[in-house]
């Protein structure tokens, strides 16, 4: 009887222990409104870790760059690590860090995540010290500044800017006698050239588009929506299943479905190839293409993406350096300024153009390294240029990712003649509504 | 070489001639034997038990393993009945498990019966069904992959030769899910066919010898005679191979990732993604604990239908 009793007792202890437990790992902190680099030393001893999420040559720059940063400030010590073997996994790494107490100062991060990492109550609020003049915040892309803010709060530094272009087989095209896309080609244009590079028989499609209902799918829609006048969200209703967002959807379809000019690849990882061995005639990328095609040899060029119009605004995806909060001012303060070094024009030639990317600020146009970058890259300008394009971002809201899914499904779906526009984005709108609810 | 230290039942002591022993004794043999259980116990209660009981926590919340969980009760348990993505996964699933079962349970005992004759190489043929099921179902993933691609692969070439126009296969929401079971059944056959091959050797030759001599053709032997001894392993891999199913991850995975257009997307593969690609842990975490109580009530109802027939498998 008492040998009973006391194991009840022990296992109501081990079960209030272990809820003890969950409740820390899934709980948050709450923000207490302080700066979190209030009375920051500046020659105070840290040490900071960096995930970089590179991998190979790019995270030999970035070791590279934190042993130069050391040498300019000996009191800061800096470890840099990929984080995670690709910048995917960073996320889950992110959030199992969170639960054990040990996260980075600065990790890199999708811009998709912003609302979530925002949420987690552990990032820097850096709204007033980006505003300081010497940051430079107004020479970073508007979509990119847009994305590092999370419900009003700035809580990183964009890493990466990019943008969707049209890139194209200048081959293909002389052999159809199509003249090249010019800057204000409109998205008839963009089809009936689609239509002429087709030919069934020797497999050529005039253009391409991913259907496995991921990101990829997803974001070469909201240009369309954009210029048609249409928004992806209303505070947090979804509103993409407008006229605006229907006649988007059905620009596509017509290309995919009514001319069959357009190869539907189930992954997103075929169609790249395909265009590089001279089977796809345009696609719709961005300047992270440009290192395979450079590898490809392919003769090519890009163009801005059609237009509506003359609106031919595009979409930017860029990637966020999220600085975290340690309750430590000096740790904080030393992990701004390396942040701001780090995306400052000098120090960004030295990254971003160095490892194929576009440059992050707009001072950076008149340096030797970028023209060093459109040599070696060519449409490195065309894709700067097209920045100026890229005046929206997708919303930094929690439950993005699941609005994403239930769009790529979507336009899967209708790309593929299962669904009508209307009809598939109808539902995906129903389906995402509460995902974004608060 | 080999030594056994296991205890015969002959060697232990007859229960009546032990002496009552002093609390010391008691002491120590309990310590002695949670010496040997305590590793083995601590690894199943940290690593099994654990995060079973956590992940019900998880279940009772709306969590994406960033922010503050909020407590949200039963609300993902009644969300998930009104899921339409839930329901064409479960549908997916129940496709799988239906063609899945059967096919594995009949070809694996054809395959047993071919294996069972006295021939030459008989040990060679054996390793050759068994070697795919040792093959990890990632690397039977991506193996298939290259077989069944679209324009490159060796399935359309042989389909070119005997003049059947090419097909998408994988890539096609008609004919991915039987594709996928395909691929399935080439690395469980192995198994039901090992099992079976055991369960035909098991069978008293008395048996078969008494039904020949009394002048039944061998197809009357198989029915009446080889089948009915079959029976309670056929309880115990239609319960083994529906559990498989009903788990079959890695495949999906490596070949389609749930599509095209979510054709293949199973209830584990749902749960996956919405744990893992769009952080809805909590919702991922109900949709679990639903496949599990589905998972024991199955096995439940088959086992007890065993015992009712007086097959005890289990």
């Amino acid at each position: 009887m008492t040998t009973t009793l006391r194991r009840g007792r022990l296992i109501l202890g081990g079960l209030s222990a272990t809820l003890l437990l969950l409740s820390a790992c899934m709980g948050g902190t709450t923000d207490d409104g302080k700066d979190d680099a209030a009375g920051y030393d500046p020659n105070a001893k840290v040490e900071l870790t960096w995930w970089t999420g590179q991998t190979s040559e790019a995270q030999k720059v970035a070791e590279g760059l934190a042993t130069e940063y050391t040498k300019l400030h000996p009191n800061v010590t800096i470890k840099a690590a990929p984080g995670a073997p690709t910048v995917d996994d960073l996320l889950t790494k992110l959030s199992a860090g969170f639960a054990g107490g040990s996260y980075p100062d600065i990790s890199y991060a999708f811009g998709n995540w912003a609302g979530d990492l925002g949420a987690s109550g552990k990032t820097q609020d850096l709204t007033s010290y980006v505003q300081e003049p010497s940051f430079g915040w107004n020479d970073m892309p508007p979509a990119a500044r847009e994305v590092a803010t999370s419900k009003g709060k700035v809580i990183g530094v964009p890493a990466l800017v990019d943008n969707l272009a049209v890139i194209y087989n200048k081959k293909m095209f002389d052999e159809a006698g199509l003249p090249y896309p010019k800057d204000d080609w409109t998205w008839e244009d963009f089809r009936a050239t689609a239509k002429k590079l087709t030919n069934p028989a020797k497999n050529q499609y005039g253009t391409a588009y991913s259907v496995s209902g991921s990101e990829d799918t997803t974001w070469h829609l909201w240009p369309l929506l954009w210029q048609n006048g249409g928004e992806i969200l209303d505070g947090t209703k979804p509103t993409f299943n407008s006229d605006a967002g229907v006649k988007a959807l059905e620009t596509l379809r017509q290309i995919a479905v009514d001319d069959k000019s357009m190869y539907l690849d189930q992954t997103d990882e075929k169609y790249g190839p395909l265009f590089n061995s001279g089977r796809v005639g345009m696609m719709i990328s961005g300047p992270w293409s440009l290192l395979d095609l450079k590898t490809a040899k392919l003769d090519y060029d890009v163009a801005l993406l059609p237009g509506t119009n003359g609106d031919h605004t595009t979409v930017s995806g860029p990637d966020l350096w999220v600085l975290f909060d340690h309750s430590d001012a000096n740790r904080a303060g030393a992990t701004r300024e390396f942040a701001k070094w780090l995306t400052s024009a000098e120090t960004d030639a030295k990254w971003n153009l160095a490892v194929g990317n576009l440059p992050l600020r707009t001072t950076e146009k008149d340096t030797p390294a970028f023209k060093k970058y459109t040599e070696e890259y060519k449409g490195g300008q065309k894709f700067f240029d097209n920045l100026a394009n890229a005046k929206k971002a997708r919303p930094t809201v929690a439950g993005y990712e699941v609005l994403s899914r239930n769009v790529g499904d979507a336009i899967a779906q209708v790309l593929q003649g299962k669904a009508t526009a209307k009809e598939a984005l109808d539902a995906a709108a129903k389906k995402s509504a509460d995902a974004v609810e608060e | 070489m080999a030594l056994t230290f296991a205890a015969t039942p002959r060697s232990a002591a007859p229960a009546g001639h032990r002496r009552p022993q002093s609390g010391r004794r008691a002491l120590s043999r309990h310590l002695t034997g949670w010496a040997f259980a305590g590793p083995a116990t601590l690894i199943v209660v940290g690593l099994s038990l654990f995060p079973a009981v956590w992940a019900f926590f998880i279940s009772r919340a709306k969590w994406n393993g960033i922010a503050p969980a909020t407590q949200v009760g039963w609300q993902n348990y009644q969300r998930l009945a009104g899921d339409p993505d839930m329901a064409a996964a479960a549908q997916h699933t129940l496709l799988l498990t239906a063609l899945f079962v059967p096919a594995s349970i009949v070809i694996g005992i054809l395959v047993a019966i071919a294996l069972n004759q006295k021939i030459r190489l008989i040990g060679f043929y054996r390793t050759c069904i068994f070697v795919p099921y040792v093959a990890s179902a990632a690397a039977t993933g991506i193996l298939a992959g290259f077989v069944f691609n679209p324009q490159f692969g060796a399935a359309n070439e042989i389909l070119r030769n005997l003049g059947i126009p090419a097909q998408q296969f994988l890539e096609s929401p008609g004919q991915a899910m039987y594709i996928i079971c395909i691929i399935a059944l080439w690395g469980e056959i192995g198994f039901t066919a090992v099992i079976y091959l055991a369960a035909l050797q098991d069978i008293p030759k008395e048996l078969i010898e008494a039904a020949r001599t009394d002048g039944a053709s061998p197809w009357r032997i198989f029915l009446h005679v080889t089948l009915p001894e079959l029976r309670p392993v056929t309880v115990f891999t239609a319960i083994w191979q529906t559990i498989t199913a009903l788990q079959l991850f890695d495949l999906i995975y490596t070949t389609t990732r749930g599509g095209p257009l979510n054709s293949t997307q199973t209830v584990v593969y749902y749960i996956y993604e919405l744990a893992f690609q769009t952080q809805r842990l909590g919702y991922g975490a109900a949709a679990a604990y639903l496949l599990f109580a589905v998972t024991l009530l199955l096995s439940a109802l088959v086992i007890w239908y065993g015992r009712r027939r007086g097959t005890e498998a289990f």
